[in-house]
């Protein structure tokens, strides 16, 4: 007999047979790095890299996580800039694609920066990545190393308040200086906080508008204009 | 005003009336001193020198050769820009705080909004970062038809970009042709997705819906017939004494230089790298298309404009062998746990109604701790979403690569030393959209 026949209808006589349904919507499963995912690319396959970064960095190199068949080395946060000059004038990563930071909220380390460099030559692609603790909020600038960093670490200092040591240009990139929070970190509320952003009047004599959005803080919407007296007549 | 309004200001008497912190260091970055007319008369009243301060020079954000809400303090010497400072994020609107926010499907109609003139293939950009993240397969005909609506979109962004960049030099009836052809094209996406603009038709796992028999048709008919008008513009366009005149020459970067402020897209290929995200890491099935990848060694605005006309010729390559490869099968992944399920399912089946209800409402929950980066090449550059999970229905982090965000880094570099004559044209031709750049 074979096998599924035998499966189907042995559990219970005459009952139909009846798949569990299970929903684990938000299954808090741990990523497993050896998973064959099918978006994975050659280009993030770079043991050869890592190891020559493991032997010349030694220590430095705190570890290496792998996850869709992506390797994120991590790297002690102050020889940051060591290790992207190492990779750019050795390994041959000339370009930096990307950068940007991310609020881990947790006690020690809370925010993490990651650089993400490409090698045309070798066709690789690499993502490094420091920490850096709440209380010194600093890192050393890469903008030495790539140009190319020097607006990405300022959306870093804008969206998580890191500063970067030694960047030429530390401003905000994009919320204005006047602003003094910091919105991508997890305490910001997502709907802003009243009061914190100046806006143009609504009109040209009337007053700053404290709050973009109004509706949500403190009920409608101020008018910019002052509405005419009904004309609809009630009849009696 | 600022005073009254009950705003602090840096000083109490700043000369900025508005966000004076932020004005005072835009003027500090210039290393100038920021100056009312009513002074200047003063000062020439008063037998000083009217002309003893730089002349600085704002171009933006309300202008329209900005392309959007662009902001270029300059600072200049005659009519040569001496320094430049690009302000920007006046369309800020915190997409990626928005998507922390969001499940992974619901964030998808807000990456139409980003860059809004290739709606298609920020979707497709979105999803497959998902799909990476979550390990899913779209099925293979997905696929196909997403690479088609791809290209697509690209034409349909490449074209803005030539009517705009002849508009600002000059030219004002291009725009006109090139939103003919745009025109064509918003009929593509409203029989596809039934929007003409933010279409929203990518799905995690695989598309909305089918392409109808119409929709074939009409793309067919574009493929056809699109060849020609690009034909038409370069008869009008590639030994046209002002158009040459206006970019040869305007912006030059050397291959070495574009790379180092990290230029993307065709601002790159003009500069003579080849880094294509289709060739570089062939995403959905670029890898299986003979297409070229079309570079140019000058890095000036006119190498950037013959870029961007070959591309489009490519485009219509790889769209023409996609319809002769497209293989017939599903338009969506059929798991309900990582897609949505059809809407026959949908409505004729109880599981499958509670499959919708539960995917809209929790959605795809991938492994804690998971992160990972997935790139395509939109039609302004490198368009990629680096992401990380914590094992929940929303993102914890997603941080977006934006190509007009890394070229317009590449802009304030290109603008100093050039003529502010040929700024706009210099907008113009690295092609950012403020949506983008701004997030």
């Amino acid at each position: 007999m074979p096998a599924d026949v035998e499966h189907t209808s042995s559990p219970q006589q005459g009952a139909p047979f009846r798949k569990a349904l299970d929903f684990f919507f938000t299954a808090a499963d741990e990523a497993s790095p050896d998973e064959q995912n099918p978006l994975a690319q050659p280009t993030t396959r770079l043991p050869e890299i890592v190891r020559a970064l493991a032997d010349r960095f030694g220590e430095a190199i705190l570890g290496v996580e792998e996850y869709a068949g992506e390797q994120t080395v991590l790297v002690e946060t102050q020889r940051i800039a060591e290790v992207c000059r190492f990779l750019k004038d050795e390994q041959g990563f000339r370009y930096l694609a990307d950068a940007g930071g991310a609020d881990r909220f947790t006690d020690e380390e809370r925010f993490e920066v990651f650089y993400n460099l490409v090698s045309f030559e070798k066709k690789k692609r690499i993502r490094l990545k420091i920490r850096v603790d709440e209380a010194a909020l600093t890192a050393p600038t890469v903008t030495g190393v790539y140009r190319a960093a020097n607006w990405n670490e300022r959306e870093v200092y804008d969206m998580l308040g890191i500063r970067f040591e030694g960047h030429p240009d530390m401003r905000r990139m994009f919320m204005p200086e006047d602003f003094e929070y910091y919105p991508q970190r997890k305490e910001f509320p997502q709907l802003g906080i009243p009061g914190s952003l100046p806006l143009p009047p609504r009109t040209p004599e009337g007053p700053l508008q404290r709050d973009p959005f109004p509706t949500a803080h403190e009920g409608p919407t101020p008018k910019s204009y002052e509405e005419p007296p009904s004309q609809i007549v009630r009849e009696a | 005003m600022s005073a009254a309004s009950g705003f602090r200001t840096a000083e109490a008497e700043s000369v900025f009336r508005f966000w004076p912190r932020h004005n005072e260091a835009i003027y500090e970055r210039l290393e100038t001193k920021h100056v009312w007319l009513e002074q200047a008369q003063r000062n020439a009243a008063n037998g000083a020198d009217p002309l003893e301060h730089e002349m600085i020079l704002n171009i933006g954000p309300q202008h329209p050769a900005t392309h959007g809400v662009l902001r270029c303090v300059v600072k200049m010497d005659g009519e040569t820009i001496d320094k430049s400072v690009l302000d920007i994020g006046y369309l800020h609107r915190g997409i990626e705080k928005l998507a922390e926010h969001k499940t992974y499907q619901e964030f998808m109609p807000y990456t139409d909004r980003m860059d809004y003139l290739s709606p298609y293939s920020n979707n497709v950009a979105w999803c497959l970062a998902v799909e990476k993240l979550a390990g899913i397969e779209a099925p293979e005909r997905a696929q196909w038809l997403r690479m088609i609506l791809c290209e697509l979109a690209r034409i349909s962004s490449h074209l803005l970009w030539l009517g705009v960049g002849l508009m600002d030099a000059g030219a004002v009836s291009v725009f006109l042709w090139t939103f003919k052809g745009r025109e064509d094209l918003y009929r593509i996406f409203d029989e596809v997705a039934g929007a003409r603009f933010t279409v929203s038709h990518s799905r995690i796992g695989g598309l909305a819906a089918d392409l109808t028999p119409e929709a074939f048709r009409l793309i067919r008919r574009f493929t056809d017939e699109f060849g020609k008008e690009i034909a038409g513009w370069e008869a009008l366009l590639n030994r046209n004494r002002i158009w040459i005149d206006r970019n040869r020459n305007v912006g030059t970067l050397t291959r070495e230089e574009a790379v180092e402020i990290g230029l993307t897209g065709p601002n790159l290929r003009a500069s003579g790298e080849p880094y294509d995200i289709r060739r570089f890491e062939p995403y959905l099935f670029y890898g299986d298309v003979a297409f070229d990848v079309p570079t140019r060694e000058e890095g000036d605005s006119l190498a950037r404009y013959f870029v961007r006309l070959e591309e489009m010729k490519e485009s219509l390559r790889i769209i023409r062998q996609c319809l002769e490869r497209l293989p017939d099968g599903p338009i969506r992944a059929d798991d309900a746990k990582r897609a949505y399920p059809s809407k026959d399912e949908v409505y004729y089946s109880m599981e499958g109604m509670i499959h919708d209800f539960l995917y809209t409402d929790a959605g795809i929950a991938p492994p804690k701790g998971a992160v990972c980066y997935q790139a395509i090449e939109s039609p302004k550059g490198e368009l990629g979403w680096y992401l990380q999970s914590d094992g929940t229905g929303n993102p914890w982090r997603a941080k977006v690569n934006a190509p007009s965000f890394t070229n317009l880094q590449g802009l304030e570099h290109m603008m100093e030393g050039a003529l502010v004559a040929d700024a706009v044209i210099l907008i113009g031709s690295i092609d950012p959209v403020m949506g983008e750049a701004d997030k």
